[in-house]
């Protein structure tokens, strides 16, 4: 593993995660999310976890960080820039001190071998997704394109009709 | 790993990559289309499934081969089911021209969905993988939510739209949540693996079985079975016509498709522990649905009630099923047929009365037989047929379904949904009641005083002049008289149909040789 690389991303996770708690408005707290998400998803990419990075900016990166951007803008479409002083922090210090207690426990517990990354690589997982898994491959893709189609007809500007 | 395996039969999906081709040409030509000419595309649509439906037959007949490490598997059952497939989007199409050129805009994307969940269905019944019957099961469901969500301007669609995307969305997820737990319990997703652990599942994990369990609640929703089915009428109420025909009838069928291939290939080792729970949720499902449907006023809601006992029966089959006799099987497959035409004459009725008049509860249909007799008169088989009458399909279909139910023991269920057919004969009546007996409400003056009650004033300005002006354009009324034909050539001469079926049920069932 490369070590500056490692403390670079290792900044980026921990400044992300630091500017979540910081900031006063809600979407740079989402967006300082995302930059600390997608960074840890670079620890992994460092050492050769391929797929689960992949994972990690799909699931955490796309999904879930749209899924909150979108809870914020229905939400609180008036107020959002603002956030008021919450008054459970206190509570939330002890729960976050209380979520990194149990974690480093169990990894200094039972701390992990040191092994040589494995997994399946990605050329495996492409390989075989267009070749045994095909068919439901590219009925994915049917279905994105289903997906985009109805957003347009249903979503789109006024047709020619009324 | 073999590529060349994998590559070396792809001919044999020749039928699935036209058919999207289709659709992309569908898509492209209506880009080039002036607005007044977007009916060429029904056209278009519907001479190219007729071309892949001759292709299909030419090409896939008697072929039994498994593709893609079996993924998906070519034979009899996937190609009954193909053919069936395509013949319904042609009907559908040809069903819909009117209606969407007077009710819809975008025309071309509505003939292209059509096309992409015709595809969805053949894959569905192809596919031997759970993932893979899956994912085409969202294709259809995908183009199912737009189609639903179709008329812009009609807040009920709008309504019916989000509420089917929103239960879509729910039930999937259920669905997955039981695919990963059979995934990781036995670690297998294929059929023909899940079929052989469970032969031995003597020591198999309770989860293995909530899995089962959350699979069989997420293909309830799917096809609206009883406790799933609250979705159903408010999604039939809100959809255009010819999408809850589509709904009605195209999306219960690839349903039922799949659930037959995933019970008979992978879940039959166990039936002791399925079949009873199956039979439970037929039987609720069909009491529940022909009860209520008593009390809809709106035909939509009359039938999305009555289709919901006609997956109670569905379910008979299923429950019924069994690796030594065709029987259950069969019926499914001959009940969905009959239903098919069956459901497709009164709604195709529906719609051509609806293109004149813009009506579609009960009491406006009136008088019907006076007006309109022919139109009366199909939309009568239909429901006769729905009723299970002797002639008509639904008598055939349901003798299979009931007789299969009563050699596997379930003899309770039989008797139950004899019960149900009377019931919903009683509903069917009422609205062949207001189509022949009842006076049109423009007619009063000319009738006796018998109908002094009826609780439809005549419109000011004489809306049903307005429909007596107007009459079924021949187009419908050709695919009325085909509907009504395949109803009586169910009933009274299914043996070339049953014949097909046999093939297809020994391709699932390689035991239960007829």
């Amino acid at each position: 593993m490369s070590e500056p690389l490692f403390v670079i991303v290792a900044i980026l996770t921990l400044g992300g995660g630091l500017g979540v708690v910081a900031t006063r408005n809600v979407v740079h707290a989402a967006l300082f999310l995302l930059l600390s998400l997608v960074s840890v998803a670079g620890i992994y990419l460092l050492v050769f976890a391929e797929f689960l990075a992949l994972v990690q900016v799909l699931i955490y990166g796309g999904a879930i960080i749209i899924v909150l951007i979108f809870a914020i803008m229905l939400t609180r479409s008036q107020e959002y820039p603002r956030i008021s002083d919450n008054p459970q922090w206190p509570l939330a210090i002890v729960a976050g001190l209380a979520v990194f207690g149990v974690l480093a426990a169990s990894f200094l517990w039972n701390l992990p071998p040191a092994s040589e990354p494995e997994g399946p690589g990605l050329a495996k997982i492409g390989e075989s997704l267009f070749t045994k898994w095909a068919v439901p491959f590219e009925v994915v893709s049917l279905v994105l394109l289903v997906a985009l189609v109805g957003a347009i007809i249903i979503a789109g500007r006024a047709g020619d009709r009324e | 790993m073999p590529e060349t395996n994998l590559t070396s039969n792809l001919h044999l999906l020749l039928p699935e990559f036209l058919l999207a081709t289709l659709a992309f040409a569908v898509f492209a030509i209506d880009l080039l289309l002036p607005a007044n000419r977007k009916k060429l595309l029904a056209w278009v649509s519907v001479a190219g499934l007729i071309g892949l439906l001759a292709l299909a037959l030419a090409l896939l007949w008697g072929e039994n081969e498994e593709m893609y490490g079996g993924l998906i598997k070519v034979d009899s059952y996937a190609l009954f089911f193909k053919s069936f497939f395509i013949l319904l989007g042609i009907f559908i199409i040809l069903s819909s021209v009117d209606y969407v050129g007077k009710h819809l805009s975008h025309p071309g994307e509505y003939y292209g969905l059509i096309l992409f969940s015709v595809l969805a269905m053949n894959v569905m019944a192809a596919s031997r993988e759970i993932l893979t019957a899956y994912v085409a099961l969202e294709l259809m469901s995908f183009s199912f939510y737009i189609m639903v969500s179709y008329a812009r301007y009609n807040p009920r669609s709008n309504e019916a739209g989000i509420k089917y995307v929103l239960i879509g969305a729910f039930s999937s997820a259920i669905l997955l949540f039981g695919i990963s737990m059979l995934y990781s319990t036995i670690g297998v997703t294929h059929f023909a693996d899940i079929s052989a652990t469970l032969a031995n599942a003597g020591d198999a994990s309770p989860a293995l079985w909530v899995g089962l369990a959350l699979i069989l609640v997420g293909l309830g929703f799917k096809v609206a079975a009883v406790p799933f089915h609250m979705w159903a009428p408010d999604v039939y109420q809100g959809a255009p016509l010819p999408v809850t025909a589509y709904l009605a009838v195209g999306s219960k069928a690839a349903a039922f498709a799949l659930m037959l291939r995933l019970f008979a290939e992978a879940f039959m080792p166990s039936i002791d522990d399925w079949q009873i729970i199956v039979a439970i949720i037929a039987a609720i499902t069909m009491t529940v649905g022909n009860l209520v449907a008593i009390a809809q006023h709106n035909i939509k809601r009359l039938l999305a009630y009555s289709s919901i006992g006609q997956v109670g029966f569905l379910l008979v089959g299923i429950a019924a099923l069994s690796e030594t006799s065709p029987l259950a099987s069969n019926g499914v497959m001959l009940h969905i047929v009959g239903y098919s035409f069956t459901n497709l004459a009164v709604f195709v009725g529906i719609i051509a009365f609806f293109n004149m008049t813009g009506k579609e509860e009960i009491a406006d249909f009136s008088g019907l037989a006076d007006r309109h007799p022919f139109l009366a008169a199909a939309m009568a088989i239909g429901m006769f047929s729905l009723a299970g009458l002797p002639f008509f399909a639904g008598f055939t279909t349901k003798f299979y379904l009931f007789t299969a139910a009563a050699n596997e023991g379930l003899l309770w269920l039989a008797g139950l949904a004899i019960v149900n057919s009377l019931i919903s004969l009683y509903y069917y009546q009422v609205e062949i009641r207001h189509m022949y007996i009842q006076p049109a409400p423009d007619m009063e003056g000319k009738l006796e005083p018998a109908s002094a009650h009826n609780p439809h004033p005549p419109p000011v300005g004489g809306g049903a002049e307005d429909a007596s002006r107007h009459s079924p354009t021949p187009l419908i009324i050709g695919v009325l008289i085909l509907m009504v034909l395949g109803t009586f050539f169910v009933g009274v001469y299914p043996f070339p149909i049953v014949e097909a079926l046999d093939a297809a049920t020994s391709a699932i069932l390689p035991g239960a040789g007829s």
